[in-house]
Formats: C-alpha cells, sequence, structure tokens
C-alpha cells in the first residue's frame, strides 16, 4: 500500500489555535465603520393575509434609518436553499419566497425589517409598525394538508400542497416480489421536526458600493451559489458581488445551503435603502422560528423476505412536512428514497415520496437529508423480519447488504464497501454476543442492544449540478496558495484541504495555506454540504497538486538535466527517486542551482529560479466529482428505566467506512458529534408547536439537545476501504454519524422492553405510556 | 437596566442601603434568576445590593449538630463540600444538579430559596431537612422555618427590597438519619426537573421501624410540598415494601401537578412520582444502614 507523508495524520487543525483562543472571526464578530443594525418583525400568524403595514410610527423614532417592507423590496421570487443554482433539468427548482410578502405562512415568517443605529432602537422600532392581518385557516400536519378541504399554502402542480415533484423509481416488479416473499412486514413511522441548533446563529453583513457592488459577509455554507441567489433578487451581475465568510462559520448541519435563512438579502435590501453597511444577526429564538429545520414527517416501509433470510422485495414511501417554504423539500425526499433502497441488495423495489406544505417553519437540509428518516423505519422492519425467522439481526443484515458490483437503484455503481468489516468490529466493541442476557428477571432497568447499518453519500452528482474547481499558486519564496470556494464550516476542511495539496505536490504541510469560503478569492465551488468537501473539492484540489507537481517537476528536470521519470518531490525536497535523501540539503551547497552534480533541490530555491527567468507555477483542478458510497454500522447499548419511561444510551459502538481517514482525529471528531446529534433525534429533540402553530421549543434551555452530561461512552471505529474514486481512497463522513442513532436505539429499546416504538423522540413519557399498557 | 450597583461590605451596610438608600434596591447574589428577570422586564428597579462579598455571609459550618450556609455560599460550595455529603447528603445531591457547573458557580442556595420557583432544586432538599432561614431587616433577626416561607409561585414572604436572608440553618443528621433526593429530568444538565423529590429518613434504634420520615415534592405547588399525608402512614411504623409503597401512592394523592408541554402531563407525573417517592425512602434507609 502507498505510504503517505501528510494524508492520514493527526495533523493539528489549522483553525484550533485562532477559535481556541477566540480570536477567530465570524459573521456575528464582524463590524464595520458607520455600520447599522437589523431587526426583523415577523408573524405572530400561522397564516394570514396582510392587510396593512404602517411604518410611519416607527420611522420616527431616533435612529431609525429605514423600514424595509415588501413595498420597498424587490418582487423577485427566489428559494433561499441552494436548490435554485442546482436543480438539473428537466427539474425546476421552485421559486416561492420574496424578501416580504404580502402573505404570511407561519408564525416567524418575514414582515418587515428596521436598519437603526443600534440593535436596541431597531428592536424598540419594530414595536411601532402596525400591521393589519387577516388571518386564514391553517394546517400542520402532511397528511392533513394533502386533503381537498386544507388551506391552499402554495399553488402546485405535482399535487394539492406537493412542493416540486413526486419522486418516484424502482427496479424490478414490487407486486411479484411480495408475491414471492414468505414473509413480509409492513408498517409506518412517524418522525419528528429536529433542529440544527449549529452554535452561530444566522447572520449577515452587507455592504453596498457607490457602484452597486455588493460585498456580504456571511455564515453561508454555500459563498458561490449564495452570490447565485443575490444576484438574482437585486438584479446585479454575480461579477459585482461578492460573498465571504470572515473566513469562519459556526457550523452549518444544512442550515445554511444557500442563503442563511433570509439574512443576506434582509442585510442587502436595507444597506441599499440606507446607504449604509447593514449587519444582522438572528436570535437564538428566531434562527429556531425562522430558519430550516430537519423534515418531519411519515414513512411506510414494506419489506418482504424468503424463510431463509434473503430479501425480496422493499417499497418505501413518505410523506414530508415541506413547512411553509419549499427551501429543499424537492430534494430531501429523494434522498431518503435514494439512500434507503441502497443498503439492501434484492431485485424488487420501489419508492414514492414528496413533502407537503403546511405552516410550520420551512423543513430544508439537516444532516443526513432524509436518510436518518429512512432508516428509522427500515432498520426496525430488518429487526422484526430477523424475529419472525428467527435469525440474529446481524447475519440477516450480512446476508443482504450491497456488495461491490451488485445491481441497485443508483445512478452510479458502488465503488467499495467495508460494511461487513464496519459490523463486525463494531459488534466486537459493543459486545453483540451478550445479547439477550442482559437482564435479571424482575429488573425494573432492561437494558438492551441494537444495531443498524447504512449508506450515505459522498456529494450530490448526479442528482444536483455538483462540481469543483480548485488553484493552487506557488508564491515566489515557495510558500503554495490553495484557493478552493468551500467553507470550513468546522469540519476542518482548512486542514484537510490543504493536507491533499501538500500529499499531492509532496511538500509539508506548513508550506500550504488556504484561502476558502470568499467567492472573490476563489473559484466557483458548489459549496460545504452533503458530505462532499472532503471528497469532491478534494478530487478538485488533487488535480491541482497534481497539475503544479507536474510543471514543477518539468522545469526541475531541465534545471537538474536529470529525466523527469526519475524525479520525485518529498517534504518539499526535489530529488532522484528511490534515493532515501530527501532530508532537507538546503544550505549545504548540493542544492544550488546551476551545479553540475545537482541531485536535490527544494522547491522553494526551484520557485525562484524560476521567477527570476520569469516563471510561476500555477495549478488547476477543475473536477466533477463521481459519487461513492460510505458505509456505516452503529451498535447502542441503551438502559431503560420501567419505572418512569427514561431511555438512557449506555454506550456506542460507531464503525464507519470512510474510504480513507485523511486525518482521523478529525473523522473521530465528526462521527462523535454525528452519534450525539443522533442520541438527541432519537431520544429528546423535537420543536412542537401550540394549537395556532406558534412554536414551543425556541431556546437552548427548551430545546433539548444532549449536553456532554448525556453524552453516552462512543467508540468511533474508523474503517478504511479505500475508495477507487476518492481522493486518496477517501469517502464522505460529515453526514454518516448521525444517520444510524434512531433506526440501532429504537431496535435497543425493542430488545430491552420488547416495545416497538414508531415514534421518536423516546421522551421518558412517552416510553411510559407503552410501558404501561404492555403490562395491561 | 438599573442605575446602581452597590457592593455592600456587612449585613447592616446592606440593610441600611437597602432602606436608607436611593430607595427601589434588591438584593442580588449570583444574578442567575434576578438578571434574567430584569432583562426580560418582569421585575424593574433602579439599583441592586451585591451581597456576595460580605464575609460573614461566605460562612459553610457545622457546630453543636447545626449546619449553616451563609447566604454567599454557591451551589458548587455545597456540592463538593464533604460536611454536606456526610451530614445532609439530600443537598448535596440537589446541588449537584442546579444548572451547569457555570450557574453552580455563581449561584447560591440561598438565592435559590427566595427565588421561590416551585422546583428549585436545593429548596426542595432543604424542606426535606427540615431546614429554617435567618432574616435581618432593620429591627433584628429571626429564624423562620422553610415551610412558611413561600407566598405564591416566585413569589417569597422574604421581602428582598428590605429583608436579607443571613444564612440557611439544617440540623446535621443524626446517627439514625440519612436523607436523599431524585430528580426526574429530560437531560442531565441545563433542564428543570419534570418532578424533584426529596426524603429524610429517621430511624428508631434498631432499624426496624421508621421513627418519622420528611417528604417533599415538586414541582406539585406552588413551592415543594411536603407529603404530609404520607409522612403520617409512615411514622413509627415497622419498615417494609407495602407501607412504602402505600406512602409513596398516598403522596402522589396530595400532588397537583400541572400540565406542561414542555415538562410533561400532569398524569404521566403523577403516575411515576410514587415509584421516585419509594427510591428515595429505600435508599435513604440503606443508607442510615450501611453507615452501621
Ligand atoms: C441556565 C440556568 C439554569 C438553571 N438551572 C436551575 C436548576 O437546574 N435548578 C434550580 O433550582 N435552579 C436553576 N436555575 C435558577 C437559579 O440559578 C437558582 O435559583 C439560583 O440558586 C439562584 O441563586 P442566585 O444567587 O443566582 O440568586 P439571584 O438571582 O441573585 O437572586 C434571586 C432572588 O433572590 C433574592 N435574594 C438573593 N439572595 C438573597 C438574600 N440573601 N436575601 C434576600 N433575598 C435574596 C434576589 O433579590 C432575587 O429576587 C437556573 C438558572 C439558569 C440561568
Amino acid at each position: 500500500m502507498k505510504t503517505f507523508n501528510v494524508v492520514g495524520k493527526n495533523i493539528k487543525r489549522n483553525d484550533a489555535l485562532e477559535k481556541a483562543t477566540g480570536k477567530a472571526m465570524f459573521s456575528t464578530d464582524m463590524n464595520i465603520p458607520g455600520m447599522l443594525y437589523a431587526k426583523v418583525l415577523r408573524s405572530p400568524h400561522a397564516h394570514a393575509l396582510i392587510k396593512s403595514i404602517d411604518t410611519s410610527q416607527a420611522e420616527k423614532i431616533p435612529g431609525v434609518k429605514g423600514i424595509a417592507t415588501w413595498g420597498n423590496t424587490p418582487r423577485e421570487l427566489f428559494n433561499t436553499s441552494a436548490t435554485m443554482t442546482f436543480t438539473v433539468p428537466s427539474m425546476e427548482p421552485v421559486l416561492d419566497q420574496y424578501i416580504f410578502d404580502k402573505v404570511v405562512r407561519y408564525v416567524g415568517d418575514e414582515v418587515a425589517a428596521v436598519a437603526a443605529i443600534s440593535e436596541k432602537v431597531a428592536a424598540e422600532a419594530l414595536k411601532h409598525i402596525k400591521v393589519e392581518y387577516e388571518l386564514l385557516p391553517a394546517v400542520f400536519d402532511p397528511l392533513e394538508a394533502m386533503k381537498p378541504e386544507a388551506p391552499i399554502i402554495h399553488e402546485c402542480h405535482a399535487g394539492k400542497n406537493i412542493p416540486a415533484e413526486i419522486v418516484k423509481f424502482g427496479m424490478g416488479d414490487i407486486e411479484k416480489g411480495f408475491a414471492e416473499s414468505d414473509i413480509i412486514f409492513e408498517d409506518v413511522f412517524k418522525l419528528p421536526i429536529q433542529k440544527q441548533a449549529q452554535l452561530e446563529t444566522q447572520a449577515a453583513l452587507a455592504q453596498v458600493g457607490s457602484d452597486g457592488g455588493i460585498t456580504v459577509w456571511s455564515t453561508t455554507q454555500t459563498p458561490h451559489p449564495s452570490r447565485m441567489i443575490i444576484s438574482k433578487i437585486f438584479s446585479t451581475p454575480q461579477s459585482k458581488i461578492r460573498v465571504l465568510n470572515p473566513p469562519y462559520v459556526g457550523g452549518g448541519f444544512g442550515v445554511r445551503i444557500g442563503l442563511s435563512a433570509k439574512a443576506e438579502p434582509i442585510a442587502v435590501a436595507l444597506s441599499k435603502l440606507t446607504g449604509k453597511p447593514v449587519k444582522i444577526v438572528y436570535t437564538r429564538e428566531e434562527d429556531f422560528t425562522s430558519s430550516d429545520t430537519r423534515h418531519g414527517g411519515y414513512v411506510w416501509v414494506k419489506l418482504g423476505c424468503k424463510n431463509d433470510g434473503t430479501f425480496q422485495a422493499m417499497e418505501l414511501k413518505s410523506a414530508l412536512n415541506a413547512g411553509a417554504y419549499c427551501s429543499f423539500s424537492g430534494e430531501t425526499p429523494g434522498v431518503l428514497g435514494a439512500m434507503g433502497l441502497a443498503v439492501y441488495r434484492m431485485e424488487h423495489m420501489s419508492y414514492y415520496g414528496h413533502s407537503v406544505y403546511t405552516n410550520f417553519t420551512p423543513s430544508g437540509a439537516m444532516r443526513g437529508f432524509g436518510n436518518p428518516q429512512a432508516m428509522f423505519a427500515i432498520e426496525a422492519a430488518v429487526d422484526t423480519i430477523a424475529e419472525r425467522i428467527g435469525m440474529d439481526p446481524l447475519e440477516l443484515r450480512l446476508k443482504n447488504i450491497i456488495q461491490v458490483g451488485d445491481n441497485w437503484c443508483l445512478p452510479y455503481t458502488c465503488g467499495s464497501t467495508g460494511l461487513a468489516e464496519c459490523v463486525e468490529k463494531a459488534a466486537k466493541v459493543i459486545g453483540w454476543e451478550r445479547r439477550g442476557t442482559l437482564n435479571e428477571p424482575g429488573s425494573k432497568i432492561l437494558r438492551g442492544i441494537g444495531m443498524g447499518v447504512g449508506t450515505h453519500c459522498s456529494n450530490a452528482w448526479p442528482f444536483c449540478v455538483d462540481y469543483d474547481n480548485a488553484i493552487i499558486t506557488v508564491q515566489q519564496d515557495g510558500s503554495i496558495l490553495l484557493a478552493v470556494g468551500v467553507p470550513d464550516i468546522g469540519t476542518g476542511t482548512s486542514t484537510t484541504l490543504p493536507q491533499l495539496a501538500a500529499e499531492a505536490i509532496g511538500v509539508e504541510m506548513s508550506q500550504v495555506n488556504m484561502t476558502f469560503g470568499d467567492t472573490l478569492t476563489t473559484p466557483f465551488d458548489i459549496g460545504s454540504h452533503a458530505s462532499r468537501t472532503l471528497y469532491a473539492a478534494g478530487t478538485a484540489v488533487v488535480a491541482a497538486g497534481n497539475d503544479v507537481r507536474k510543471q514543477i517537476l518539468e522545469y526541475a528536470a531541465v534545471v537538474m538535466k536529470i529525466a523527469l521519470e526519475r524525479l520525485d518531490i518529498t517534504k518539499g525536497i526535489i530529488h532522484i527517486s528511490g534515493s532515501n535523501e530527501a532530508e532537507s540539503c538546503e544550505g549545504s551547497g548540493i542544492c544550488r542551482s546551476g551545479e553540475e552534480s545537482m541531485t536535490h533541490i527544494s522547491v522553494r530555491e526551484l520557485v525562484y529560479h524560476a521567477h527570476l527567468r520569469n516563471k510561476q507555477f500555477i495549478g488547476i483542478g477543475r473536477t466533477i466529482p463521481p459519487n461513492s458510497p460510505p458505509w456505516h454500522a452503529h451498535f447502542y447499548e441503551v438502559e431503560v428505566d420501567t419505572e418512569t419511561g427514561m431511555v438512557k444510551v449506555v454506550k456506542v459502538a460507531a464503525a464507519h467506512d470512510v474510504g480513507k481517514a485523511v486525518n482521523p482525529m478529525i473523522v473521530e471528531g465528526q462521527i462523535e458529534g454525528g452519534v450525539l446529534m443522533g442520541v438527541g433525534y432519537a431520544t429528546s429533540e423535537e420543536i412542537k408547536i401550540s394549537a395556532k402553530g406558534k412554536p414551543l421549543h425556541t431556546s437552548y434551555h427548551k430545546y433539548l439537545l444532549p449536553t456532554a452530561m448525556d453524552a453516552p461512552e462512543i467508540h468511533a471505529i474508523i474503517v478504511e476501504s479505500n475508495d477507487p474514486s476518492g481522493p486518496y481512497g477517501a469517502k464522505g463522513v460529515g453526514e454518516c454519524g448521525m444517520v444510524l442513532s434512531a433506526a440501532a436505539i429504537g431496535n435497543a429499546v425493542y430488545d430491552a422492553t420488547g416495545i416497538r416504538f414508531n415514534e421518536i423522540p423516546l421522551t421518558p413519557e412517552r416510553v411510559y405510556k407503552r410501558l404501561q399498557e404492555n403490562k395491561k | 437596566m438599573f442605575q446602581e450597583y452597590y457592593m455592600a461590605e456587612s449585613v447592616s451596610d446592606a440593610l441600611s442601603f437597602l432602606n436608607k438608600g436611593p430607595g427601589d434596591a434588591v438584593i442580588i447574589a449570583g444574578g442567575t434568576d434576578l438578571l434574567l428577570d430584569l432583562h426580560e422586564g418582569k421585575k424593574r428597579t433602579k439599583s441592586l445590593v451585591d451581597i456576595t462579598r460580605i464575609p460573614e455571609l461566605k460562612n459553610l459550618s457545622m457546630e453543636d449538630g447545626i449546619i449553616k450556609i451563609g447566604a454567599a455560599v454557591t451551589h458548587a460550595q455545597v456540592a463538593e463540600s464533604e460536611l454536606i455529603w456526610a451530614n445532609a447528603p439530600a443537598l448535596a445531591m440537589a446541588a449537584k444538579k442546579v444548572g451547569s457547573l457555570q450557574i453552580r458557580n455563581i449561584a447560591t442556595v440561598v438565592g435559590n430559596i427566595i427565588n421561590a420557583q416551585p422546583a428549585a432544586d436545593t429548596a426542595v432538599a432543604l424542606t426535606a431537612l427540615g431546614a429554617k432561614v435567618t432574616i435581618a431587616d432593620t429591627s433584628g433577626t429571626r429564624d423562620v422555618h422553610i415551610d412558611q416561607l413561600y407566598e405564591d409561585v416566585g413569589k417569597s414572604r422574604v421581602d428582598c427590597r428590605r429583608e436579607l436572608v443571613t444564612e440557611v440553618i439544617i440540623p446535621a443528621h443524626e446517627q439514625n438519619q440519612s436523607s436523599y433526593f431524585v430528580r426526574l429530568e429530560q437531560r442531565k444538565a441545563l433542564a428543570l426537573p419534570m418532578l424533584n423529590i426529596a426524603v429524610m429518613v429517621s430511624l428508631e434504634k434498631g432499624q426496624q421501624r421508621f421513627e418519622w420520615v420528611r417528604i417533599a415534592m415538586a414541582p406539585v405547588g406552588p413551592g415543594p410540598m411536603r407529603a404530609t399525608n404520607a409522612e403520617r402512614i409512615l411514622k413509627g411504623t415497622e419498615i417494609d415494601d407495602e407501607i412504602i409503597t402505600k406512602a409513596a401512592y398516598e403522596a402522589a394523592a396530595q400532588a397537583n401537578p400541572r400540565d406542561s408541554d414542555l415538562r410533561g402531563s400532569r398524569e404521566y407525573r403523577l403516575q411515576v412520582l410514587p415509584a421516585l417517592v419509594k427510591r428515595c425512602i429505600k435508599t435513604a434507609v440503606a443508607q442510615v444502614v450501611n453507615k452501621g
């Protein structure tokens, strides 16, 4: 196997010191001279017509510089999510939002915004804006919203309140598949609305120049697509707009793939109205009520199996809660079906799924993107079938999981799988063999172990537009500047992408610097989402690195008078391959250029040699990434207190086939974070609403994210299948840790109690109720 | 929010500022309740009197079987105190459960009582422990039983614009006594309890019978509530499962929790309350037995 110098090493993160010392800059920290502050007036109603808005009293308040409403802002339709920039023909992106509209469709919808000399003045001004509403009937459940009598939230062509398209695909003959099955499991599962709860709320600072040029610092995960959206809203050429992170983003988890809710367009609109820079930072409450959530809703699964455990057919359906605007509600049901059907090998499969508009906060992208919803249902089906045919659920899974080369429903091939190894390693760590022997008779605290397996994608190709560019410019002093348009949303890309560049060129990590998350200094990149950044942008970085390396070696071959094929670059020294004298030779004399007997030269010296002869090395990587499935097996041990219904996750073994861990410590961090987010999803997190549609969980205090004290013992296990398509074998990681928690915890609770929960979160009250019913 | 922040140097200094100062002054200890209330406009004041630097209020000690906890003592200090773990364990357990480490490092036990929230963790423990507070005003001091301090939800009978609680007084456990605290919570930090229960038991010689039991439960009424009927059932009885179970259901019969969208239904809380009461009683009894 190839040995690496930089890849596969726990290189210290480039952002570690800045972040640990509090010096790292985030949008929320931005401050520029003359800046105004914005506050937004939000709808108190779930569905209403705005009959009139009177801003005259608010305008009189000293310090108020401008008020934006639907009357004085662009009437250009858009979609806050990047879907409007990357929906692939023949599909059409759904554009259903204005900055401000005459109709409000959820509690928290934007009505008006004030720019003032301070947040306090702006907040005071909001109280003096008079709005007259005419209430409209509202609907909150996706199944209700499809009924003929439900109010129309948006006109739709796919069906009543169904945004975008109904997603349908499959293979084989599903009816035949079930007819040939000995055992069929069929049930419906209900999923809650989860929130990303990223640390930095939505934020933007906009500055409009006298030439109409727009600069926006913001929390977006996708600066280039965001620039496209802003360009459309404000009818300004993309080349006159700069969108950037400053450079850090306090987490994403999907909540700002595209705009940061409406932070960017509100800031730009107010900046245009006032002629001053305008900053907006959402409060935590606004972030909860008025930025995208995970899709809740319903998933139906029907799984048919032979008595010997061979899967025959699977039918999957979904109806997800889109909330009031489309965002990613076209794509999420698609990914739910695609990932759900990609785990197990069988001849007959079918999927039918869509979202439904309701008067909830819009749902959009969140880590896992439909996949956790699918796997909660599917893995419950697999465990139930295993029990009915009397087979170990682990064996049943191993028997049916996809292998390299299998025919499956995805439009690309399965190039690698380490899933069997994941299962084996994680089963060992959790102690799978203890299953069934964990409880003494009469015990009030019941233990159980459950598992789940799954896959994901490593980017969005070919479902969405997905391509990458990287530029590597070797500076005259030999230092290297890597330019990639993806942000670092906390996942360490400003460390791992330079790692790839350093490896590709053959230099030390310390020689590479990176500019990122800025449309002015980087070429187009679709952004940091879909577990794609390292895999997809990495492919472009490696291509750019190889390009530079080739240029350097070609030049070196001439200078050194050695055949190109014989040369190599190691740790920044160009040397004859095979010779192990790659240690630094700088200053020793051998490196000096122009010498007859030259066997080594540092990149640094060669570059300056070239500079003096009017030459610079610039590498370009332009790639359309392929796609590849990462794989994962999660095992959870839980404790259920039968007297209170409390479910406690005790231990987790999470094995992930990540292809190749470019920076293992960062990979472990991603897995552990994903697991904990999944524990919250399974046991405590949910946004509920009042009867009138007012969200109840609107703060970190009320919304039950697990704390450090709730974190179970987590064993993150890395499996490396060395994917043929990814950079140095790597595949997607970011979302994967989150995909299986609910599925495996549901199975563990079943193992402990014998009760199947078709609905999460497994709050003590929900669990207790079923335990009581079960006693009867 | 407020105009003046005064660092009192002594109890008399604080009282004279409250009563003779610019007027409209309120005592602030850790400020973890008060500052939020001021910020949200639930309370208003012109000036704050900080009592946390007053030397005599920093006392945490035990003398002649009486534990004294000064008004400047934080939850973190109580949760780490060996003296409290040995002599009033329910209080240490409750203090350890408040908020998060950052909150515990500044919030005071006395503030927890005076803020008068129904489920204030240490107040629940102190109710079971039979604590009293010493209240000082310009005319002198008086000791009042914690049971007597609650006017209504969020409203203490101590007037923090005029009076100052200087300390909490708790009888230390004797050889035949112990206490325990449990909390039904949605997560392990930074979450208000769905239920919290504290129990103190006093056993007769030979450890076969209860001498008496004190049971405090919350949030099932305006303040921590004594399960007096359950206590009566247990008084002087032989310790056995059946009677403990009976008492535990009697406690639930006396409780009056509310439906909460965020923290569980009334029905659920009533259903699980007996199990928690039982756990507390049994563990407290076991702790006495373990003492020998
Ligand atoms: C994030 C967070 C989490 C929390 N979690 C919990 C929890 O889990 N459990 C829980 O019980 N509480 C919790 N609390 C509430 C709070 O921390 C406690 O009630 C705390 O004990 C209050 O003490 P303090 O010193 O901060 O009081 P302060 O806020 O300073 O004062 C509270 C009230 O008491 C009065 N007061 C204070 N000292 C005196 C005195 N010596 N004499 C007269 N009046 C006085 C004040 O005037 C004020 O009215 C939490 C609070 C926060 C912000």
